[in-house]
């Protein structure tokens, strides 16, 4: 692996190398609303996300860190503003297009994994495909590929209940790349493991940034981590402070 | 996305076993309530072959009748006459007490070289066939002539002369029913005498002689059109002058007809009340166990929804899953289901169990559309921003 400050020297050049941005929200707010409250959970955020950028969301608890990575994830709609991905304004999008969209550009991964125990590692691994036009043999081959790059090739007639938390985060991770998204989502990806788990984790995020220029955005809470990225924006009460 | 169901359903196989179970039954009692309904039907549809509207019975016992033959004949000629003899009485005429829509049974097996068969057994005078507007497809009816032939003449419906000669001539063919000889003189048309959702069944006429006239105790009476039920306090009185020191009933036929018809509705109610319970009982366990299935899997919708599902793929993958699961629990009940035809269960024809199977089919899966499109439909409303951060 390479170390920290060669990394963000390396990525930082590439970065400058490229105009449009990935993601673009602007003047984005969220605000819950129930019958005697309101919650602002974002407040006027605007921030682009250059193609290929590898970057870190940190904040404190209920700061909105999950709420800007839906709303970028296109699972939830901003109260107001606008958001662009690849060029596209979302907002307007029908349910079956954003799905679809979705589909083709997104990929996440989450803190709890979120694999489905009923289905064996392969077939997991297959889920976005099942919901594009592809053959099961297409899809099988495409996931026998993406686990191999998670290092996962021998569990794929695993279930999920019998890989550790470290393998079922990497079955994830394959899971989210096998439609090759230009965006990998990661929600907090080593919140649930060891140093040491994680470490392997965010070497392939690293990884599939670095080799395949996939965009990543991941919120964590370890500054470690974050400061392995390219950026890292910090939020607190909805708003961006850094 | 079928292989991927099958799958799902297979890993989840222990989960799923009781609501396989539920619908297998489910199967199997709407194929046995099809399978009634459908023979109802079929048999409603034969006509009756014989019109009864204005036919009266007259049922009269412990009658006091001459000893001798002769005086016997003399004495129900007597009865005739007087009853022909009132205004408003088209015909008469003595038979068995095995009349149509009636409870009584004369029954025995005929046989034509290696074909035996069990055939209803009625007596019957010359004037029988025309009384009730009966056809004769081929031969004739009996006549005067019938009495001096050493062989006694017999006129076979037509369903006994498919039974015994198919295809064949029957007519001037000899049947034994047990050692007696009986020659076909004619075929009639199959008259439903069970009511309107009861089959024809095999049946002959033998001719009422004088010595079945002794013990004779049915009178049919052909009204004239238009003759209403205060007629029968007349013809009553009438028949009780005549025939004295008897009980006497006066049926009329279309009131015969409806009880029998009640009577053969009582299975059919209950097998739909029952079936009726049990369907409701699956409904509401398949609404249940979908529901409870999608609060289960908020989760898993959530990421389907995450990795590219839209709302209306998630309701049809729910809906798929149940049709999977029916469809699985229908193979296994059609299996069953169509050992019925093979093995010639209660001699029913193989088209109404094929009919019921496709009933029942159809049924099971227009059920499980029904319970799944709501929970499916609620499925598809799940938020998958919300859903993914429940644990």
């Amino acid at each position: 692996m390479l170390p920290t400050q060669m990394q963000e020297t390396s990525a930082t050049n590439r970065l400058q190398k490229k105009s449009t941005p990935m993601i673009s929200l602007k003047n984005i707010e969220k605000v819950y609303r129930t019958d005697t409250v309101e919650t602002q959970a974002l407040n006027n955020l605007n921030l682009n996300i250059g193609k290929g950028e590898f970057l870190s969301i940190m904040g404190p608890s209920g700061c909105g860190k999950s709420t800007l990575l839906n709303i970028m994830g296109l699972l939830d709609v901003p109260t107001s503003g606008e958001v662009r991905i690849d060029d596209n304004t979302t907002t307007n999008f029908p349910d079956k297009q954003l799905a679809a969209f979705r589909n083709r550009k997104i990929g996440f991964i989450f803190q709890s994994y979120h694999l489905i125990n009923d289905l064996k590692v392969l077939d997991n691994v297959e889920l976005p495909l099942l919901y594009r036009k592809s053959t099961g043999k297409e899809r099988s081959i495409l996931a026998a590929q993406a686990l191999e790059k998670v290092g996962l090739s021998n569990r794929m007639k695993h279930f999920p209940t019998q890989l550790s938390g470290g393998q079922k985060q990497r079955v994830a991770i394959a899971r989210a790349i096998v439609g090759q998204p230009e965006i990998i989502l990661a929600d907090e990806p080593t919140g649930n493991l060891d140093s040491n788990m994680g470490n392997e984790i965010m070497d392939i995020l690293l990884q599939l940034n670095r080799n395949d220029g996939t965009t990543i955005v991941m919120v964590t809470h370890d500054e470690q981590m974050a400061r392995k990225t390219h950026r890292l924006v910090r939020l607190f009460d909805g708003s961006q402070v850094l | 996305m079928l292989s991927h169901l099958f799958k799902l359903i297979w890993n989840k196989k222990k989960q799923n076993f009781l609501l396989l179970m539920e619908m297998f039954v489910s199967f199997l009692v709407m194929f046995a309530v099809f399978t009634l309904l459908v023979y109802y039907y079929k048999n409603f549809k034969v006509p009756h072959g014989f019109q009864y509207e204005n036919v009266w019975a007259v049922n009269y016992n412990d009658a006091v009748k001459p000893d001798r033959l002769d005086s016997v004949a003399l004495y129900m000629q007597t009865v005739r006459q007087t009853l022909l003899g009132v205004d408003g009485v088209q015909d008469i005429t003595f038979t068995s007490a095995n009349i149509p829509f009636s409870f009584t049974q004369n029954n025995n097996f005929v046989s034509y070289n290696k074909n035996k068969v069990l055939a209803n057994v009625y007596e019957a005078e010359d004037n029988y066939a025309s009384l009730f507007n009966l056809s004769v497809i081929s031969g004739r009816w009996f006549d005067k002539t019938d009495i001096a032939g050493q062989t006694n003449t017999i006129v076979i419906n037509n369903r006994l002369k498919e039974s015994l000669f198919g295809n064949d001539e029957a007519i001037g063919k000899t049947i034994l029913a047990g050692d007696e000889k009986l020659r076909v003189i004619g075929v009639s048309n199959d008259m439903k005498i069970d009511g309107d959702y009861q089959p024809t069944e095999n049946g002959f006429f033998r001719k009422l002689d004088t010595a079945g006239l002794k013990y004779n105790s049915t009178i049919l009476v052909k009204i004239r059109p238009g003759i209403d039920a205060s007629f029968e306090p007349k013809l009553f009185k009438v028949l009780n002058n005549v025939i004295r020191n008897a009980n006497i009933e006066i049926e009329h036929f279309t009131k015969k007809r409806e009880r029998k018809n009640t009577l053969s509705l009582v299975p059919m109610i209950l097998l739909s009340v029952v079936g009726g319970f049990l369907i409701i009982n699956v409904a509401l366990g398949l609404f249940g166990v979908l529901w409870y299935n999608i609060n289960k899997r908020r989760c898993e919708i959530g990421l389907r929804r995450a990795v590219g599902a839209s709302g209306s793929a998630i309701s049809w993958q729910l809906i798929g899953e149940a049709l999977v699961l029916s469809t699985l629990a229908i193979i296994l009940g059609s299996f069953f289901a169509v050992q019925f035809p093979l093995l010639n269960v209660f001699d029913l024809p193989a088209g109404v169990y094929l009919t019921a199977i496709a009933l029942a089919i159809a049924f099971i899966y227009g059920l499980v559309m029904i319970c799944a499109l709501y929970p499916g439909k609620q499925a598809a409303a799940i938020y998958p921003a919300v859903a993914l951060h429940e644990e």
